[in-house]
């Protein structure tokens, strides 16, 4: 199949790349880029496992093609963290419980980094609305609710 | 527990770091060079008879290396379907290619001609004769024709006397019961304690019912994967996703005839798995043929459509329930006769089935059960598998009695349940338990006595009770040069096991639990370890850590006694030092330094190990209380309150037990309202999140735990099994909950909002 020329921006490094254009963006940052932090549990958009920030909106990377992603700017769970500092929901989440086996813990931190980075003041009504795109089967979502909100006030007190 | 200084404590999980960056590997993150990719090529239908293969158009695809069938399987063990299939999406054949998109466009071009047979998907259907017959014409008896036929086999040994008069009664009563002649009978088991009939007869109240449980997905969120690459030399190493990496050693060895020696298993981290990640069968032993044809690493990755059609699912079953009380409120008699469906191969969980006597004193028992064939993919576990399926039989009865004879439905628990050195029926003695003190505390925490509700609001509550499972571990624990000690053993983390384990070798050689690293090996360098399920982890390895650390500390003991001149009985370990007990000047001694110092001694290296098998392992209860509101309307259980207490003998990380607490909870909530693998005669028709809806966010409110902690003489520490419990109860607690706010009793799961509203019409069950 005949690949096609794209130029990625993922946490701020530029990848020039030749994909196919079946590959999706989720291919492409796991095989191609080799960033697999971003995790494919259904590979139809319903359990939020590949979720990562395009142009700032979150997004299924399973559900968008790597052609469409050209010119973008991409963040995944690699990006959030700086070299020495976790980001405040990356903190929360460890020091809350907010994961287990830990497959869908990439999706829903960078799912909750969107609609934080959007939403500072959300109440946890409209965050469990928020998240009700990630499924997670171990932990009930009690503590990743506890976690979320506790990175919340991180996030506005800094 | 204040005399710990690490156990007891919700310090952050070993592995928390890796977690929440993404680092962590699990197994579809194993990228080799060269590495091909498999796909199946599945039945399309559930029951037909396969008249050939064609693979033909499919090895002329560029990138395609290897297409195999059960021809390619030399050991002659079943790893694809031949003649005959026997579900949708059971695999007939495997390709393996250069990229998983090619591989899936050539199991599209593999033809396959099939003669489609009649299927059977209901369990109810498939015990008659007219059914279609999985794998043989072979029929079992039900319980009556059983008892009879019993009798009959006695009487037909006894040479004695003429017993010519009495057989022929015999078979003329079991041609009466001819719907007792029950086909595509998996396996049975048959308990029974007292006698019921008596038992009935001697109740005031005898209450009969038939419940429906559905089959559910573990829904783990890692699909199976695995990833293997054959040398030439033959030796073959697998990276896995797996629950148990021995498991999966010797699985492969037996069914390829492939010495054990030559395999190695490596465990990546694992996505989830709840009892459905044990299986040899689904990838890991066709990546393992690919990759021998090809010569290349190989990894099968299946999508979550494979999951639903081909996925190894907990059991639903129909359970016909009877139990007989006093008006007094004492349970006097029960009866149950279970029918699981365990799909086209046996090994549904019917053993559970015995636990329809809960944690009562039932005088008279008596239970059978039988596992019946039909057109579906196999079962598998599905924490504490078997038990919520009839724990929602028994419980909701038990609601139904209480609610008639209008006692309290705490109370009645209460008063029924049995204590330590109470017979259990069918089964040894109590040993210590904490039944009453987990029911208490979950109807302390939701002030119980004084719950008030308001129109279509109801409360539910209902017990779940489990054992842990035991099994062999061994372990190491080595001293380093700067004094921090690492862990070295083979068993998969399940979600926190792994940072128990550290926080018990911490507490016994007095270190601080960041000085405690812990390593997991493969199967060619670490000791054997059991699987990780049936809430064994905690117990058994806990157990093997404890003895690997004391093990330590007597090495500990023995450098420092030569170093400081003095005896081992004049010292401790304090601090993350060994010093003198009572001394005069005091004296210590690092364990870094002993650790330096030993690599000079005779002895060498500080190394201790820990080795164990088995211990009585003590029952725990989980107890849980609900409160919801259904709307009228639209038939939707919104739950306002959730309670969940569970006896774990000694929490050793409360905050990992409190998860594992909720996340069960979800999960039986999930079973409860809106969990059910649907099929019709062509298979499974809801493979997927769309179809098949799990909870999210937006369903339950914070689930509410409540840690009880009745010590386990034989836990570590007091510890006993806790993954399991928590999801037992919870199928009756919100079937309960509905009948409380409505007055409406379902007894077939799950409690959509459709089947709610039919109900509160009269239209259904």
């Amino acid at each position: 199949m005949k690949k096609h020329p794209v130029s990625l921006t993922v946490n701020t490094d530029t990848y020039d790349l030749l994909i196919e254009p079946r590959k999706t963006l989720l291919a492409t940052l796991r095989d191609t880029i080799g960033l697999t932090g971003t995790k494919e549990g259904c590979s139809t958009g319903d359990c939020g496992a590949c979720t990562v920030i395009v142009d700032g909106k979150a997004v299924t990377s399973c559900m968008m093609l790597g052609v469409s992603a050209n010119d973008k700017e991409i963040t995944t769970i690699e990006g959030l963290a700086s070299r020495d500092q976790l980001h405040p929901i990356q903190q929360a989440f460890m020091d809350k419980g907010g994961y287990q086996c830990g497959f869908c813990t990439p999706g829903f931190i960078v799912a909750s980094k969107a609609f934080l980075d959007e939403n500072p003041n959300a109440t946890e009504a409209e965050i469990r609305h928020a998240l009700g795109n990630n499924i997670c089967r171990c932990t009930g979502y009690t503590k990743i609710i506890e976690a979320v909100m506790s990175a919340a006030e991180v996030m506005r007190n800094s | 527990m204040s005399e710990y200084t690490v156990l007891g404590k919700s310090v952050p999980r070993v592995d928390a770091l890796e977690k929440v960056t993404g680092a962590a590997q699990y197994g579809g993150d194993v990228h080799l060079p060269g590495m091909l990719h498999g796909k199946f090529i599945r039945s399309k239908h559930a029951h037909a008879k396969i008249l050939n293969i064609d693979t033909s158009e499919a090895e002329k695809l560029p990138g395609v290396r290897a297409i195999i069938t059960q021809d390619d399987v030399e050991s002659g063990r079943r790893v694809f379907a031949t003649d005959k299939v026997l579900y949708l999406g059971e695999p007939i054949a495997a390709v393996a290619a250069t990229d998983p998109d090619v591989a899936e466009e050539a199991a599209d071009l593999v033809k396959i001609e099939y003669e489609v047979l009649p299927a059977v998907q209901d369990v109810m259907e498939a015990i008659q004769p007219e059914a279609p017959h999985l794998h043989s014409d072979d029929t079992k008896d039900g319980p009556a024709r059983r008892v009879l036929r019993t009798e009959l086999r006695k009487l037909e040994r006894d040479d004695s006397q003429d017993h010519s008069a009495r057989i022929a009664e015999l078979n003329a009563q079991m041609e009466e019961l001819a719907d007792e002649v029950y086909y595509n009978v998996s396996a049975e088991t048959h308990s029974d304690a007292g006698d019921v009939e008596q038992g009935f007869a001697e109740s005031d109240l005898v209450v009969e019912d038939t419940y429906v449980i559905p089959r559910v997905h573990q829904t783990y969120m890692e699909p199976h994967v695995s990833v293997a690459d054959v040398e030439s030399t033959g030796k073959v190493t697998v990276w896995a996703s797996t629950q148990g990496p021995f498991a999966i050693r010797s699985g492969i060895a037996g069914t390829l005839g492939i010495p054990l020696n030559q395999i190695n298993v490596i465990a990546t981290t694992m996505g989830g798995g709840f009892g459905g990640r044990f299986g040899v069968a689904l990838t890991h032993v066709p990546a393992v043929l690919l990759s021998q044809k090809t010569g290349r690493p190989v990894k099968i990755q299946m999508t979550r459509e494979e999951e639903f059609t081909d996925g190894r699912p907990a059991p639903g079953c129909v359970i016909k329930l009877k139990t007989g009380v006093k008006n007094d409120g004492t349970i006097l008699a029960r009866e149950g006769l279970a029918f699981w469906d365990s799909g086209s191969v046996s090994g549904a969980s019917i053993g559970s089935t015995i636990r329809l006597r809960g944690v009562y004193k039932f005088p008279h028992l008596k239970v059978d059960a039988y596992g019946v064939y039909t057109n579906k993919s196999g079962t598998a576990a599905y924490r504490a598998p078997g038990t919520p399926q009839v724990a929602f039989a028994g419980e909701s009865q038990l609601d139904d009695i209480a609610r008639k004879l209008n006692l309290d439905p705490v109370e009645f628990r209460l008063k029924n349940m049995r204590v330590e050195g109470d017979p259990v029926p069918a089964g040894p003695n109590e040993p210590k338990v904490g039944y009453k003190e987990t029911l208490q505390a979950v109807a302390d925490a939701v002030d119980w006595k004084n719950r008030t509700k308001g129109p279509n609001q109801g409360w539910g509550v209902a017990i779940g009770d489990w054992t842990n499972g035991c099994g062999p571990g061994g372990m190491f624990v080595s001293i380093h040069e700067d004094g921090s000690a690492r862990i070295f053993h083979g068993s998969m983390d399940i979600t926190g096991t792994d940072t128990a384990l550290a926080q018990i070798v911490a507490e016994i050689l007095t270190l601080p639990y960041d000085e405690v690293t812990i390593s997991r090996g493969d199967t060619n360098s670490a000791p054997y370890a059991t699987g990780s399920g049936g809430s064994v982890v905690t117990f058994t390895m806990g157990n093997t850590a404890k003895l690997a650390a004391e093990d330590t500390r007597r090495r500990l003991l023995e450098l420092a006694a030569e170093r400081l001149n003095t005896d081992v009985e004049s010292l401790e370990l304090k601090d993350g030092q060994v010093s003198t007990i009572v001394a005069d000047p005091p004296k210590s001694i690092g364990f870094g330094e002993l650790a330096a110092y030993s690599l000079s001694t005779t002895g060498g290296p500080i190394v201790g190990k820990g080795s164990f098998a088995r211990k009585p392992s003590t029952p725990a209860l989980a107890a849980q209380i609900a409160k919801v509101e259904i709307d009228p309307e639209t038939g939707r259980i919104k739950v306002l309150k959730m309670a969940s207490s569970q006896d774990v003998g000694f929490a050793i990380n409360p905050m990992a037990v409190e998860g594992q607490i909720e996340g069960g909870t979800v999960q039986g909530y999930a079973w409860a309202t809106m969990e059910e693998m649907q099929y019709d005669e062509g298979g499974n028709v809801n493979p997927g999140f769309v179809d098949y809806r799990v909870p999210t966010t937006a369903d339950l409110p914070t689930v509410q735990s409540v840690i009880v902690e009745v010590e386990a003489p034989d836990g570590p520490f007091g510890a006993k099994g806790v993954g399991e419990p928590p999801i037992t109860p919870t199928l009756a607690t919100m079937a309960n909950a509905v009948a409380d706010a409505v007055d409406i009793r379902i007894t077939e799961l799950p409690m959509k909002p459709e089947k709610v509203v039919d109900a509160l019409h009269g239209n259904g069950k």
